[in-house]
This record gives C-alpha cells, structure tokens and sequence, in this order.
C-alpha cells in the first residue's frame, strides 16, 4: 500500500477513482452486542440472529482529478458505506473499485480512536496506521496544529475536547497532509463560521491544486458554491449525477421540501 | 491510462496476498512502537512511580502467593520463592498480552472504521506493551535470585530461547482472543476467570515435579506449563531444561499461532462492520 504523497502528479480530468458496479451487502446482528451468553441461549430454538443489509447496489461513478464531486442523500441512503468502500476500508460484495492515487479519509471524525490520549498522540498514530512515516507527520504537524487553532489543547486528552475541536482537528489533518483523493464525510459542518470559512477554502485550494475531492454533506448550499458534480444515492442505488444545481434542486423536491431554508444552510 | 493503485473487489473467504500484507504491516511498524509508547505513557509508566508500580505490583503478587504457599503447603524455602516469582512473572507476560489483546481490535474500533491498515497490528501492539511490562520484572528476579543464593550458571542462557517461545505463544493467544472478541464481546468478562484457571493449572504455586501423577494431564493440555516448566528450570535451577518440553511448548505456540492468524486474516476484512 501506498503512503500518503506530498507531491501530487495529476492533471486535471484525469481518472481518480474509477467505481464499476459496486454493491455492498452485510449482515448485522440485531442483537446490540455479540455475546456467547445470547448465542447460547438462543442455540436450541433456531432464531435468526442477523438481518442482511443491503448497502450499495450497482453502483457506477467515476472522479476525475481536479474536481470535486458531492454525495447527497437521505439517512441510510449507503453514502458513508461507499466513501469506506473508495478508502479500502469495507471491500466491496461486488464489482470493482480502482483508486488512482493515495486517499485520505476523513470519515465521521476518523481521527481520535483513542480518547483518552492527547490529541498530538492521536494525530501521530493516525497518520501512521494510515501509512506515514513519522518524519512525514512531523514535519506536517507545526501546520496541522495551525490550522486546527487549538492551541495548548493539542497537548490535552481528546476526551476533554469539545465537538468543534474533534472536528477541527481531524479536518486539519485530512487536509494539511495533501493527498491525492481526499474523502471528507460530513466533518466541514461542525465548526464554527470562520473555521467552516476556513476549510471551505481550503477545499477549494485543494481542487484548483489538480486534488480529487469527495464531499459527504447535507449542507446544500455548501455544495452548490464547491462542487463540479453531484451524485445523489438513495438507498443504495445512484439516482442521478450531474450539474450540482439540477441534482440538488431534484434532490429537494423529492424531499418535499422545496427551497426552505432549513436545508440550504449549513447545517 | 496508469495502472491503478488500488483495486478493490469482493474477497472470497480464505487469506488475503500474505506478501503485499507483509509488505503493509511492515511499512507501520513505528506504528506499532509508538502505539505502545502512547499506551504506556497513558498508563503512566513513563514516570518514576509508574515504573516502580510494575516492579511493586508484581512483588507485592508474589507475596502474597508466598503466603498461600506457606500456609497449604507449610514449611518452605527460599529456592521455592525464586520459582515462584521467576514463573509468575513470566506468567504475566502471557496473562498481561491476553488482557491486552482481548479489547485491541474492538477498542480501535473509530480507528478500523476510518483507517485502511492491517488489523493485526492491533494484537501485536498489545503484546509489545506486555513485553514492556515483563522488563522491569526481570531485572527484579535477577535481584531476588541473588539474594536468596541461588545459583549463575551457563545454562541459564536456555531462558532466551525459553523466554521467544513463550513471546510467540503470547501473540498467538492475543491475535486468536481479540478475533474472539469482535464476534463475542463477553469473552472479555470471562478472560479473569481463564486466566485465574490457566494460573492455577500451571506450575507457578507448585513444581513441575510435585504434581501427583492421576493429574499429569494439565501437563498435556496446558499450553503454558512445559514453558514455564522450562522457565523454571533454567532460571532458578541454572539447569538445561529438558528439550522435550520446550518442543512441546514451541508446538503448542506454532499452532496456537498459526490458527489465530488464520482466523484474524480471513476475518478482519469484515471487521469494519461488526464493530
């Protein structure tokens, strides 16, 4: 596997992520937690443990370098399930994904897993199982603890940080380490006005820098003003890709929403 | 076009490609040092006390072994004390990677759903800081040994190969109870109790040679009593220990190793959705 570049060799409209016929199924238990204990007790009456989730269906999308492509969809509609899908992290149940470069996550603030250690620590050990090297990281970090504005509270336990400063942080390291493709899964909503400012200039920077970006978001407006394309999924399936305005403006209607405010702010 | 440089399809039950996995494991193995120098720090180990409490845990455990044994077995000496504490600490570099281990995967839980990387990386990391947690013990021994007169010899040095097998059978038994433990979370709640038995069944309170016949076989099922059998042996005694029993010791680590990393590699891909 790949690690993260600096450098980035990509012209624009060149093929990013290539995604053919993709679909997703997976079992969970409905049981909230697998025990022994509930297996046995339910060993001698045959009771069905799991339901089959159907995830993805047949999914068809191609992202080009140099553009920045959102996905829109209801609860549920399979969007965070194909983001882990691009990442390597759920191998697909069908189909193929061919990724074209090195992909950062930053997927329902990915950084953290270990609340109780600093968010320096995480930071590190993040960026390491992602496949940096250390010096890598270290010589990001001066600027990934700029941009995140945390301060001193770097050096503090994650458990003590505010929801603001979780998603901060982990915004700041998807996008201070530059890679290729960088996925970003509904973390741009949860900071304040200037950071949101912040990073949506960043993504922009990282677009016009021939970087790959895909938005998860249900801030419409946020949406029509960053991206070239929009892919709707609903359920599992694509239901329509193309022109942000004319997806979104689909998209609303099928809400029965129409143009309230409520969903074009950034919620 | 380039060749792509990742390509994701369906997997069919069975092992991943062992060599770009190697390739991928190897490549973070700072992750795997600084995941256990954050985890040790975090439990404190990194200061002057911290340091003394994993010397005083285990004394003060041994201790209180002695006691029991004084009390059961009656008379004893200090030859028995080294044995005591000599196998106990090995003891808890088996028991301390199993307790690790069992939460490793289901605690990196934001992590495994976030991040593309070799699960296993996890169960090692828990191993390595039980590594680091047996240090101190052994220079403690080596103190204790002094005191109590008990021979240096050259066959002592039988303990290095003795001390690998018994890391190895450790990160089997931890790679084999975190996989465990994503399908059975309550294998965690039930891990005291096994490793209270595993203690008991092994010859740390009494010798090798003391068991009554009618129970030789814990010796047969129990993966840790011909190392710690061998432990004792070459550590206390000075003596050679027998081969026999650290081939068999290296027999059961092998497979216990083998099975587990069987399990945890066909199974980790879909980690990402039981947890």
């Amino acid at each position: 596997m790949s690690s993260l570049s600096v450098s980035n060799a990509h012209l624009t409209n060149e093929l990013a992520v290539s995604i053919r016929g993709v679909g997703l199924t997976y079992t969970t238990s409905i049981d909230k937690k697998p025990t022994l204990k509930a297996r046995a007790k339910s060993l001698g009456r045959g009771k069905k443990q799991t339901r089959v989730v159907r995830a993805l269906d047949d999914i068809n999308l191609d992202i080009q370098y140099g553009h920045v492509l959102g996905v829109i969809g209801t609860n549920g509609a399979g969007k965070s399930s194909l983001m882990r899908c691009v990442a390597g992290i759920l191998p697909p149940s069908q189909g193929r994904i061919e990724v074209y470069g090195s992909v950062s996550t930053l997927l329902a603030l990915g950084v953290g897993f270990n609340p109780s250690m600093s968010g320096r620590d995480n930071v590190f050990l993040g960026g390491l199982a992602a496949g940096m090297s250390r010096e890598e990281i270290a010589g990001n970090f001066d600027e990934i603890a700029e941009f995140s504005e945390l301060g001193d509270a770097i050096d503090a336990p994650m458990r003590t940080y505010s929801s603001g400063m979780y998603a901060r942080l982990a915004f700041s390291v998807a996008a201070v380490v530059r890679p290729d493709i960088l996925i970003i899964d509904e973390a741009l909503s949860t900071g304040d006005a200037k950071f949101k400012e912040k990073s949506l200039n960043r993504v922009k920077e990282l677009r016009s820098d021939d970087r790959a970006l895909i938005l998860v978001s249900h801030a419409m407006q946020t949406l029509r003003e960053t991206c070239n394309d929009v892919a709707w999924l609903h359920k599992g399936q694509l239901v329509q890709r193309g022109e942000p305005n004319v997806v979104i403006d689909a998209y609303q209607e099928f809400l029965h929403l129409g143009k309230s405010a409520a969903i074009d702010e950034d919620v | 076009m380039s060749t792509p440089l990742q390509v994701y399809e369906p997997f069919k039950a069975g092992l991943p490609k062992l060599g770009r996995y190697w390739k991928s494991l190897w490549s973070r193995r700072t992750f795997i040092k600084e995941y256990s120098k954050s985890e040790l720090r975090e439990q404190h180990f990194d200061s002057v006390f911290g340091q003394l409490w994993l010397v005083i845990n285990p004394l003060l455990l041994s201790a209180v072994y002695f006691i029991l044994i004084i009390i059961i077995g009656g008379a004893t000496d200090s030859a028995r004390y080294a044995h005591l504490t000599a196998s106990l600490f090995l003891f808890y570099l088996v028991a301390n990677s199993l307790t690790g281990g069992v939460k490793s995967v289901t605690a990196g839980q934001r992590l495994i759903l976030n991040t593309a990387f070799p699960r296993i990386m996890l169960p090692i990391s828990a191993l390595v800081i039980a590594i680091f947690k047996f240090l101190p013990t052994l220079i403690v021994f080596i103190v204790i040994k002094a005191i109590v007169g008990s021979p240096f010899t050259i066959e002592m040095l039988w303990a290095i190969p003795v001390l690998l097998i018994t890391i190895f059978l450790a990160l089997g038994l931890a790679i084999t109870i975190s996989c465990i433990n994503v399908y059975f979370r309550d294998i965690a709640s039930f891990l005291p109790y096994l490793t209270r038995t595993l203690l008991y069944l092994s010859p740390i309170l009494y010798a090798a040679s003391d068991l009554k016949p009618s129970l030789r076989v814990i010796e047969v099922v129990n993966p840790l009593f011909p190392i710690l059998d061998s432990w004792s042996q070459a550590m206390v005694q000075g003596e050679a220990p027998e081969l026999s029993s650290m081939l068999q010791g290296l027999a059961w680590a092998t497979g216990i190793f083998f099975i587990g990393t069987y399990f945890f590699l066909s199974r980790e891909r879909e980690f990402a959705v039981r947890l």
